[in-house]
């Protein structure tokens, strides 16, 4: 039933809507080719808002990630999330700080975030994050949190370190081996 | 003029309303006029407790509607049981008198695209939504209500105008109209076309109630941020549309950068005398 755009300028042999949809979409949120006859600025205009959306959403489950870094949250958000699609805020959020954790750039304040969502969940980056059922211990950035039946505390914040012309915060030495799960 | 009834459903809106949000519980909480809101269904959980500003609300007898947001109705995909099975659950929690959705799709192969995006106005698509309206109000206990969308963006197959494309599905499904005044303003300033034209072609008497939002302009295109004023232009079309034929209510929806209350409630004024309603302020 369905034919497959051929390309060129003539009018395309038009798909079924799933599969226009299914194209629109990756294209917005994935990064896939734009889908044949949309204009590009609305395309865009429309790839940017969806963007500032999400980041929006996130924002609101990582209060403290957005706001650590500041009027750096829009960009970093978008850059991160251009080309992946989303797996709700909540996991959206959680891979973004790992990501930044990873590359020392996770300022302390979302680092405390992260390290208290880390003793309260189990996230294993595939699944929707579940509660723990057993204590244990979150870190991230030097900070450490720890969780005890479903109650978080933070028992080390992360160090803030003296800011070089508002670079990120480099993470602290020393905070792995503090407490052992 | 605060009834005392408790009826087991809640009268239709009236008024002016506001949609509810947790950060703006406290503020909603203390709008003393108040006789509307509405709620993101997919925030109120099917069972459990419900957030206390909700409960609070339904204690004053203040309609409390559903507004799903991720039914994808316009998806070729059948909608998604589990899905109407919630705002179902919820219109039935809450004793609302009916729900709306959008007529949009936001997911498709798979992938979720996190907000509303628009179909193509082709015959194809009027099907699609229809069949998913139909299944979702077999399992709905109450009304449906759909809104159209604001789009940035138009499929290169558009068959039938906005105004055909809108009436058409509200005529074969017999749902309601939930008209965003701030989409048609939007989609009128983006396509350039006139938002006057369309208010005159839609039918304005099955309209349950209407959404206002504040925008912004952003690289040439008008935005429906939802974190922005409502700009002078919308609350304008607000009173040409009550000039045709006034909804029963009117709402603001606000979704972020929550400004200071006095200003919240200013927005609220300038809508309640764009309309002609009593302030609830």
């Amino acid at each position: 039933m369905t034919g497959t755009p051929e390309g060129g300028s003539a009018p395309a042999p038009r798909a079924g809507l799933a599969e226009r949809q299914a194209e629109l979409v990756a294209a917005l949120v994935a990064g896939g080719e734009p889908p044949a006859g949309f204009a590009p600025g609305p395309l865009a205009a429309t790839r940017a808002a969806l963007l500032r959306k999400r980041a929006g959403e996130v924002a609101r489950h990582w209060p403290l990630l957005a706001a650590g870094l500041g009027a750096r949250w829009p960009t970093t958000f978008a850059e991160w999330a251009a080309r992946r699609p989303t797996a709700g805020s909540l996991r959206d959020g959680w891979d973004l700080a790992r990501a930044l954790h990873d590359r020392h750039a996770l300022p302390p304040a979302a680092a405390e975030e992260l390290a208290v969502r880390e003793a309260r969940l189990r996230y294993d980056g595939v699944r929707a994050p579940r509660p723990r059922r057993v204590p244990a211990v979150g870190r991230a950035g030097g900070a450490v949190a720890v969780q005890i039946a479903g109650r978080v505390r933070l028992l080390r914040p992360a160090p803030r370190v003296p800011t070089r012309a508002g670079d990120g915060v480099p993470d602290a030495a020393g905070s792995e081996l503090w407490i052992s799960d | 003029m605060r009834g005392r009834r408790r009826v087991r459903r809640m009268t239709g809106p009236s008024g002016v309303g506001i949609g509810w949000r947790p950060e703006i519980a406290g503020f909603v909480a203390e709008l003393p006029g108040l006789r509307f809101v509405e709620v993101v269904a997919e925030g109120v959980p099917a069972s459990g407790p419900l957030p206390p500003g909700l409960t609070q609300l339904r204690d004053r007898a203040v309609t409390v509607v559903p507004h799903g947001v991720r039914l994808s109705l316009g998806g070729a995909e059948p909608v998604d049981p589990a899905r109407v099975a919630h705002l179902a659950a919820v219109a039935q929690r809450l004793d609302a008198p009916l729900v709306s959705e959008h007529i949009a799709f936001v997911r498709a192969g798979g992938l979720e695209a996190g907000h509303l995006l628009p179909l193509p106005r082709s015959r194809e698509a009027v099907d699609a939504v229809c069949a998913n309206v139909a299944r979702a109000q077999a399992e709905l206990p109450v009304p449906i209500a759909l809104e159209p969308i604001a789009a940035l963006l138009d499929w290169p197959d558009d068959e039938l105008d906005e105004a055909d494309f809108l009436t058409e599905i509200l005529d074969r499904t017999g749902a309601l109209l939930l008209l965003d005044v701030a989409n048609v303003h939007a989609n009128a300033r983006n396509r350039g076309a006139d938002p006057l034209a369309l208010l005159d072609r839609l039918p304005l008497e099955r309209v349950a109630y209407a959404h206002v939002a504040g925008g912004s302009e952003r690289g040439g295109f008008y935005h429906d941020t939802h974190t922005d004023p409502v700009p002078a232009a919308v609350l304008e079309l607000v009173g040409a549309l009550c000039a045709r034929r006034r909804p029963p209510a009117l709402l603001l929806e606000r979704d972020g950068h929550y400004p200071p209350a006095a200003e919240l409630r200013a927005e609220l004024d300038a809508l309640a005398s764009a309309a002609g309603f009593p302030a609830v302020t």
